[in-house]
Order: C-alpha cells, then structure tokens, then sequence
C-alpha cells in the first residue's frame, strides 16, 4: 500500500569545509514522506537535524543528493526559484517565532500569501479567519513586540497555514515556550495540520512532542539510525 | 575607582576593531566636515600668505594712493616736496572707453566698437615691482610707444584685430603692438567693466579721451629709497594731502582684497561647519544605534562591577578614536579641497597661490572635528547610565511608559547635554569667525533650522504612518514593509531627513538667491527703460547726440541725458567731513562723488521734506536723497561745502527727496540747482532704448561721430556681473554640497547599523518565498521615499528662505522654481538609493538558512 510520496530526498549529504578542517554533518540520508504523514526528527544537539531541516526546504544547498519536493526536484535550483517553491509548497514554524517585527499580526499571516502574488481581499479575510482560529480575534492590529511568546507563536502557526501548503516544516516550536502555552501551541498546530490535511515535518528533541507524531525518524552523527511507525494513522489522512 | 585610561582605550579599540564597517562610514561623515572646513581655511591662509609676500608687487608699488578726481595743482607740487625726501611715485589714469578696429570702414559690422579699460601708465616708471609680460616679448616701454596699445588676448578676439594693426581709439588710430599676458597690478585695477588694455600717458593724451570731467581713476604708485622717512609717515602725508584717496600700503597688502578674503573665509567656514554638524549628527546617531546593539555588553560589564562612569569612559574613549579618525582623513580631503579653490576662482586671481600644507588649519580642522563629535555624543552617552544590569535577564520586555513627570526627569540630561550643544557649536562658529556675535547668530540661526527640519520631518513621518495605518486603498505588501521600514528601531529616519534636508536646503537657496537675482537683473530693464547707456558725453555734445539718436533706427523711447559733476563733498556746515561723526555708512561720503544739477524737479524724484526750489533761484541750493541725508547727518537749512577742481561751494539744503525709480547716470543723491555748479566740468549720461537686435548699428554710428562716448550695452555688461555672481555662487554650493554627502553617508551608517536586524528580516521573507528581487524592492521603496521627503523637505524651506531673503532682504522679486526643485529632489532621492544600496547591498546575500540559527 505505498502512498503517494510529497518529500522523496535520497543520498542526503552535506559537508561543510571550514578552511583548516571539513566536518559532515550528514553522510547519506534516505528520507520519503507520504502525503499527510507527522513526522518527527529527533536527535542530540550537533546529529545534524535542523541541518538535515534546511536542506529538506531547501534553504540552503545539498554536497550530494537529490531532493523531490510534490514532484519538483529541487536540487539544482538557484535561489530564487527555491523561494519560490517555498512560498507555494512549504510553511514555517520557528523556535524563536521569526515575526517580521514592523508588521501587525494580520500582515505577517498575509505576507506569504502576498509574497505568492495572491489577491489581498481573499487572503485577508482567511488570514483572519486563521488568527481566529489560533484565538487571536482581538489581537490582529497588535506588533509582535506587544504579544506575548505564546501569542507571537499563535500568529507563526497562521502564518505558516496562509498559503495551504501541502507541506509544512516546524524547528523546535515550542522551545521558547512554558509547558502550559507549549501544550497550547502543540495542539493548535496537530489540530490545523488535520483540518487543513498538510504533511508535518518537526524537529524536536521533546519526546513528549515526538509522541504525538505518526513516525519518528532519529538522527544521530549525520545518519539515521532509527525510523519507527508510531500508530495506524499513517493512512487516515483527514 | 575608575577604570584607567589606558584599560578604557584597549577595551575601546576591541569594540571599535569589530565593528570597522559601521564605523568606516562614521568617520567618512566627520571627514567630509572636516574636509571642506580645513579645505576653506587652508587655501584661505596659503592667500593670505601669498598675498602678503607678494604684496609690493601687487600693489606694483611700496603705497598706492587711489582716487576719482585729477589731482590739484597744489596737490602735484606737495607730491613734488614728498618725491623730493626720496619717495618717488607715478601716475595711473584708468578708465572705460570704445574702439573699433580701423582695418575696415567705420560703418561695416566689423568695425562694431568694443569697450575697453584702458590703464594709462608712465612706462619709464611703472612699475616699479613686479613685470608685465608681453608677447611677443619686447620692453614695456616698447610696446608702450606713443602711438601703440597693448591689449589683453580677448580684445583681439572681439575687434578682430591681430598685432600690428590698428585701432581706432578716440580721436586716435592705434597700433596694436603686443599682447599683454600678465600685469602685477592687476587686482588693484579700478576698471574693471570693460576689455583690458594698456597705453603709455602720451599715448592716452594724444586720444583726447580725458576731458575735464571724464569718469577715471586715478593711481598714485610710490616707492620709497633707504633715504625716505618711515612708510608710517609717508602714509599720514598722503592722506593729508590726498583727503579723498584711498591709500595702501605694502604691510597689508590690497586692504580691498585682505578684507574681502575674511569675509569670505568666514562666511565658508561657517557653510563648512554646518556640513561639519551634519557630519557629526551621524556619528551620534552612529553611536546611539551601537549602544543599542551593545545594551547586552554594557549590561555584562555592569553586573560584572563596571560604573556607568567606566562604561561612558570606554565609549568616550571610542567616540574620540573616530572623531580623530574623521579628522585626520578629513585634512586629506581638504588637501584635495583647498587645490580645487584656485580652480574655481581662477577668473579673478591670476595669483599663483602657493599651496602650502598648513598645520594650522589641519589642526583646526582636526580639534573642531573631535569636538563636535564629543558634543553630538553626550546625549547618546549619557544614556548609559540608564542601563540596569538586571537587563541581561529580562531582554525583550518592552520599557515601561513611564507618567510624564518622570519622563521629565529623565529628559534632564538630554535638555542639558543640548544646550551644551549649542553652547559649544557657538563657540566654535565664533572662533572660526573670531567673532562671538556671530558665533551666536549662527548657533540660533542653525538652532531654528534643524528644528524646522526636525517638526516637518517629524509631520511627514507621522503622515506616512497614518497613512499606512489606514490606507484609503490596499498597498502592496513590498511598499508597505518599505514605508514600515523607517519606523524600525535604530533606524535614524528624522536624524536622516533633518541631515540631508538641512544640506538640500542650504545649496538650493543659494543657488534660488543667485538665480531669481540674476534672472531679475537681465530682466530688469522693464519696457520704456533704457537698454543702452552712453558716458563721457561732453555739454556740448548732447545736442548733436540727440539729433544722431532720433535718426538711429528701433529707437523705442526718446534719449535721456543727465549731467554729472565729480565733486568732494568737504563739510556740512562749515565741519570738515573729516572731523564729523557719522553712522557707520556715513564715511563713504569721504571720498569724491559724482552729483547732477537739474532747473525743474526730475519725475524719478518724490520731495519727502522741504520744496523744490523755483527755476529762477540765483543762491545755491540743493536737494539730499533722505538717507544719504541721514547717513551724512544732515537736514534743511544746514550748508554744505563741495569743491572741484581747487574751487569751493557752500549750498545750502532746501529739500530732500527719495528716488522713485532707477534712471540714467544714479548721480541723484545729490541734486543742485544749475547756479550752485556753474563752472564746474560737467559730463553727461544718456540712456536710450533701443530694438536688441539695432544696439550694433547704434554703436557703429554713435562711435563712427563720437569716438570719446562710450556706449555701454547693459545686456553685455550684465552678462559680466552675472559670471561674478556664479562664480561665487558656484563655490558656496562646492561647501554645501559637503553637507548633503555627510547627510548621505549617514544614511549608509543607518543602515550599517541596523544591519542585523534587516538581515534577519529579509531571511524570514526569503524563507517565505521572497526572492531576492522582491527583498530589494523593500529597500528601494525606503530609501526612495527618504530620499524623496529629505529632497521635498529640503525644496521646501530652501523655497520659503530664498523668498524670504530675496523679498524682505535683497528687495527683489521671487518666482517657484519648478525645475530646480524637481532636480533637487530627484537627485536627493538618487543619492539616497545610491548610499542606502551601498550599505546594503550585502544583506541580500543572506542565505535562507540562517533563519534556523537561533539568535
């Protein structure tokens, strides 16, 4: 019963030459996602999982591989054309909430789907109908300087759902947070990726946060050294 | 305790060694201030000293003696006794006629006359320093033979005449013998209107161009022999016996010259200090956003035991370190500055300046650039002290606003540190006028024009938010994050907008004021008044005249004849002038002046005091323009003594008048009845107005029958006055253009300094599926619209003071200038794109990924 594959990355290797000494941080990893799986990356501190992270959005270029985002092979792409895949094909969850910091909450939930080219009337009214749903109704003119990190978080989650991207890539999203807006957080992002079907890609070395995911994949020293089935909602996509 | 200095420094070197490329644009600023100040002074200095050098040969003598009357007969036998102690002198006659070339008929469009300032010297004598230099290169008294004239290159070009031929000149033909490539004394001239050429006195009389009464200067040179009495001595002679010259002596070189080169450094220097500030603006704007940015550090140095003192010692330090920097690299740029001057004023000294390097004007330049660095740092310094260490623990918590009383307070220092500011850009600007007054006058008058700058920067700014708050209709999310842009913290935009304002503002008024004062000059001869004036026309020549200029075709109105006397005015009521006390202006009465005579009342005159006298009147009378009156102290019924020509008249005043409008000759100050000046040599202005396109025919004609009068196209001669004007003009927008480049370089700086936080930003957009183009454009759109409102901004005021000076102080007209304004404010945006690109052209690189880098 394979699915169809949104991700398909193959022979994953990334080598950084600092001049005096070259480290690889990955040595070969095979990673395909089906649609509308939760993944979880965990692993230590220096095992290469928010590098392996980028590479998958392509935000920054491979040493050897292939990568295949919703059929788009993204390897040889110049800059320009990788934002523009990310704008159609990928949101974006940070740690540290990444708020354009001159931008109400409402224009930083509409800027991707501007940056898309998209019609403003549309977009406004599911950029609100997204802070609605993250339960910031009143909070929509606020800067982030005067939200709160759970709120400011609130706002990254709709702002990652704006352009309904088939894929959508989270680093440690509760990180900065206490365990209460944490757990806030969490199931907000597990309840909009159900509703709006997206594939979730996370990074974390939570356990408790990588328990909720369908799979685990774990990294240790630039290889993979564990991927494990969590349950049976691998193909129960909502 | 305090930290030593030599700990405060090396932590202060650290920072600044991290830290070169925000810096690197900080120290620019200082050195385009410091750069056009030492610049000014340094070529000012070399001048003077030049000048003083070379003063014996400027003057082409040790005194010179300078006057507009032909010395008495009295007169001539005292210089005698004087030659007789062993002061030897010789006479200059200057002054302003027409010729023509005699190789073609008088009537044929070749023989069109030009004007020439003819220099009338004894070549046996003069001069008696220096040489002129010929080509080709014969003896002075060569070229100078009585029936020759040397001429200046242009005079050829203009009469189409080549060495050898001739010219008609007077009652004279000519010959050209050489051309005249140098003079020693040619700043000292008098006549300066028309084309220059030279004659020995023989020559000149045999022209019949001196008349009694003719218009003419007239140089004594003096030199002195080791037998003389001291120069002190001689000097107090001449004035006796001279009382109306104007007499120099080879200590201060050409007073003319020496007292027109300070006011004019002083007036640059100050244009200088303003780019100066500007400059200086940035540091402390340069400053303010590090100290920001090393809130962190300076809360660690706190909590680890550093005082606020150590602290703002260490940034003190740092502050002096670039302001030290921005000096030494600015007296670089006033090297190149001060070789520039000799360029741009070269048209009117052909002095070989010697371009010295000055140490004192370097020095000045350095200690006026670390000073005013220091006084725009303290606010941003004494914020420091505002830190608390408990900051490190608690980073993004926005401050508190605190109740108004308190802000007050807080508000204390920075009132403080800003009259201290000011205090001491007064101080400075009235060290480097020498001059505490004016010291004061600009530190106000700057005062006034930055907050001006500041309250409609701070209203365009407020505009634009409001504007982006509630937008009539959807902006683009890229003009929007641009416009947001400007209110990001750190982002220096009023402190930007001010700088680049203040020098769009300074270089368009200056060249507003020279425009619409040129423009209204050429323009100022309104239909019905006179485009063509004639001088040195002799009494019985104005009849004939005026027959001759009724059959001139594209005559436009009659012809107006004036008459002028040259007199001194020696005492009002019996109190030799000398002897008087007069208001400040009073004093140019003291030498000889030229006055009318008229039977009935002219219309240009209105009468404000006292009457006309009647036709018949027999007694000498005369009526005074009412503030010639005030200035000489005068009123009805006092009496006053002129004399000419070793005659004396007592008349007395019945009337004083204001002059309605401009009109032929000027000499209107001063209006006798016929009787008071009969006997005296009187010569007569004419004014006509004629088609442009017949005043060539009217010179041809005038000249082929008067040859002595000379006929003076206002139009040309305007054109002369309006090169001067440029010229200056020229040079003040040189000075002031330093002050926008500071405002630009400021510009860079901001942007330098907020680098990480627009690298961040453009990351997260880049993530987002911004490309890079898309990233750019934000920019653009925000240094666009700095640029734009700087340039408006600066168009604005520029506006409101050049109609301001040209209306209430230079009593001309004003008219917008829409093409200026448009170039000013297009450049102004252009620059700032250029700059603001400049700093940030990197942050584009950004690569993505470092948005998963946390902090």
């Amino acid at each position: 019963m394979e699915e169809v594959a949104i991700l398909e990355a193959t022979g994953i290797t990334k080598t950084i030459d600092t001049g005096t000494h070259r480290v690889e941080i990955l040595r070969g990893v095979d990673v395909v996602v089906p649609t509308g799986q939760f993944v979880a990356i965990m692993g230590a501190s220096g095992s290469g999982k928010s590098t392996l992270l980028g590479l998958l959005a392509g935000l920054d270029t491979l040493t050897s591989g292939r990568i295949v985002i919703d059929g788009t092979d993204i390897t040889g792409l110049d800059e320009d054309e990788l934002a523009l895949v990310r704008g159609r094909k990928i949101g974006f969850v940070f740690q540290s909430y990444q708020l354009i910091p001159t931008l109400t909450a409402e224009e930083n939930v509409l800027l991707p789907h501007e940056l898309a080219g998209g019609d403003p009337r549309q977009g406004l009214i599911r950029a609100r109908e997204l802070l609605t749903s993250v339960g910031l109704a009143d909070r929509m003119d606020h800067y982030p300087v005067q939200l709160s990190g759970g709120e400011q978080q609130r706002v990254a989650l709709a702002r990652a759902f704006m352009t309904k991207p088939p894929m959508l890539m989270a680093d440690e999203p509760t990180g900065n947070l206490d365990s209460v807006n944490g757990a806030h957080v969490l199931e907000l992002l597990i309840t909009l990726n159900r509703r709006e079907g997206t594939t979730l890609i996370l990074v974390t070395h939570d356990p408790r946060l990588a328990s909720r995911a369908d799979r685990i994949i774990t990294l240790s020293d630039g290889l993979v050294t564990a991927d494990e089935l969590r349950n049976a909602k691998v193909s129960t996509p909502a | 305790m305090s930290l030593p200095l030599k700990t405060a420094g090396r932590i202060a070197w650290r920072e600044t060694r991290a830290s070169t490329a925000k810096f690197l644009f900080v120290v620019l600023a200082v050195a385009a201030g410091v750069g056009a100040l030492s610049g000014v002074r340094g070529f000012s200095q070399s001048f003077r000293a030049t000048l003083k050098e070379e003063s014996r040969t400027i003057m082409a003598a040790d005194l010179t003696a300078r006057q507009f009357m032909p010395p008495s007969d009295e007169q001539v036998s005292r210089l005698n006794e004087l030659a007789a102690q062993g002061v030897e002198h010789t006479l200059i006659t200057e002054t302003i006629s027409m010729a023509s070339s005699a190789m073609v008929p008088i009537d044929s469009e070749d023989a069109t006359p030009a004007l020439l300032s003819i220099k009338a010297v004894d070549p046996e004598k003069y001069p008696y320093y220096g040489e002129v230099k010929l080509d080709p290169p014969i003896s002075l008294k060569e070229a100078l033979a009585p029936d020759a004239i040397a001429v200046a290159q242009d005079v050829l070009l203009r009469i189409h005449v080549k060495v050898g031929d001739k010219l008609r000149l007077g009652t004279q033909q000519v010959r050209v013998s050489a051309v005249v490539l140098s003079e020693p004394d040619r700043m000292s001239g008098s006549m300066n209107v028309g084309l220059r050429a030279m004659m020995s006195r023989e020559g000149f009389e045999r022209t019949g161009l001196m008349q009694f009464g003719s218009r003419a200067a007239y140089r004594y040179l003096f030199r002195m022999n080791a037998k003389s009495p001291d120069v002190e001595y001689v000097r107090a002679t001449l004035k006796s016996v001279l009382p109306a010259a104007l007499v120099a002596d080879f200590r201060e070189s050409n007073p003319i010259i020496t007292r027109g080169l300070d006011t004019s450094t002083t007036f640059l220097s100050l244009v200088s200090l303003i780019a100066m500030i500007v400059g200086a603006l940035g540091v402390a704007m340069a400053m303010h956003a590090h100290l920001q940015q090393k809130m962190d550090n300076i809360a660690v140095m706190k909590s680890l035991g550093a005082t606020s003192r150590d602290v703002i010692g260490i940034y003190t330090v740092q502050t002096l370190l670039l302001g030290l920097a921005g000096g030494v690299l600015g007296v670089a740029v006033g090297r190149a500055v001060q070789s520039a001057f000799p360029f741009l004023i070269s048209k009117y000294f052909q002095l070989n300046v010697q371009m010295g390097w000055n140490a004192g004007a370097a020095f000045q330049g350095v200690v006026v650039g670390v000073l005013t660095t220091l006084l725009f740092t303290v606010p941003p310094l004494l914020s420091i002290r505002k830190v608390r260490p408990a900051l490190i623990l608690r980073r993004d918590m926005p401050e508190a606003k605190l109740p108004w009383n308190k802000r007050l307070r807080d508000a204390g220092p920075v009132i403080v540190s800003g009259v201290l500011i000011l205090a001491g850009i007064g101080a400075v600007a009235g060290w480097l006028a020498e001059s505490p007054k004016v010291g004061g006058y600009f530190a106000g008058g700057l005062t006034v024009s930055l907050i001006l700058l500041a309250i409609v920067a701070n209203v365009l700014l407020r505009g634009v938010r409001s504007f982006l708050k509630n937008p009539p209709l959807r902006i683009p999310m890229l003009i929007r994050q641009g416009l947001a842009n400007l209110y990001r913290q750190g982002n220096q935009a009023q402190a930007i907008l001010v700088a680049m304002g203040i020098g769009v503002m300074f270089t368009l008024t200056v060249y507003l004021v020279q425009h619409q004062l040129v423009g209204e000059i050429i323009q100022s001869a309104p239909p019905g008044m006179p485009n063509v004036f004639m001088i040195g026309i002799t009494p019985d020549q104005v009849e004939p005249l005026r027959a001759l200029l009724k059959e001139q075709k594209g005559i436009e109105a009659p012809p107006e004849f004036a008459p002028s006397v040259s007199v001194r005015i020696a005492a009002v009521n019996g109190v030799p002038l000398e002897n008087r006390d007069m208001p400040g202006t009073g004093r140019r009465f003291r030498g000889s002046r030229s006055v009318m005579f008229a039977k009935e009342k002219p219309e240009s005159l209105a009468i404000t005091q006292g009457e006309w006298w009647k036709a018949d009147e027999t007694k000498p009378v005369l009526s005074i323009d009412e503030e010639a009156a005030r200035n000489l102290v005068a009123k009805i019924g006092d009496t006053i003594d002129i004399e000419a020509a070793g005659r004396m008249v007592t008349a007395q005043v019945v009337a004083t008048h204001r002059v309605q409008q401009m009109r032929v000759g000027a000499a209107n100050e001063f209006v006798f009845n016929s009787p008071a000046l009969e006997g005296f040599p009187a010569t007569f202005y004419g004014g006509v107005r004629v088609k442009s396109e017949q005043v060539g025919a009217l010179e041809r004609s005038t000249y082929a029958k008067f040859p002595t009068i000379t006929v003076i196209n206002v139009v040309e001669a305007l054109g002369i006055m309006q090169q001067v004007v440029d010229q200056v003009a020229l040079v003040i927008r040189f000075l002031s253009g330093f002050a926008i480049l500071a405002g630009a370089v400021i510009l860079a700086a901001s942007v330098a300094g907020t680098r990480f936080r627009r690298v961040k930003e453009v990351v997260i957009l880049k993530t987002l599926g911004a490309t890079r183009a898309a990233a750019g454009r934000i920019f653009s759109v925000e240094f666009l619209t700095l640029g734009i409102v700087a340039g408006v901004m600066g168009a604005l005021l520029a506006t409101v003071f050049s109609r301001l000076l040209l209306l209430r102080l230079l009593d001309a007209k004003f008219s917008f200038d829409p093409l200026a304004t448009a170039v000013a404010v297009i450049a102004t945006a252009v620059l700032a794109q250029a700059s603001g690109w400049l700093a940030g052209f990197k942050i584009l690189r950004q690569k993505p990924l470092e948005v998963l880098r946390d902090e």
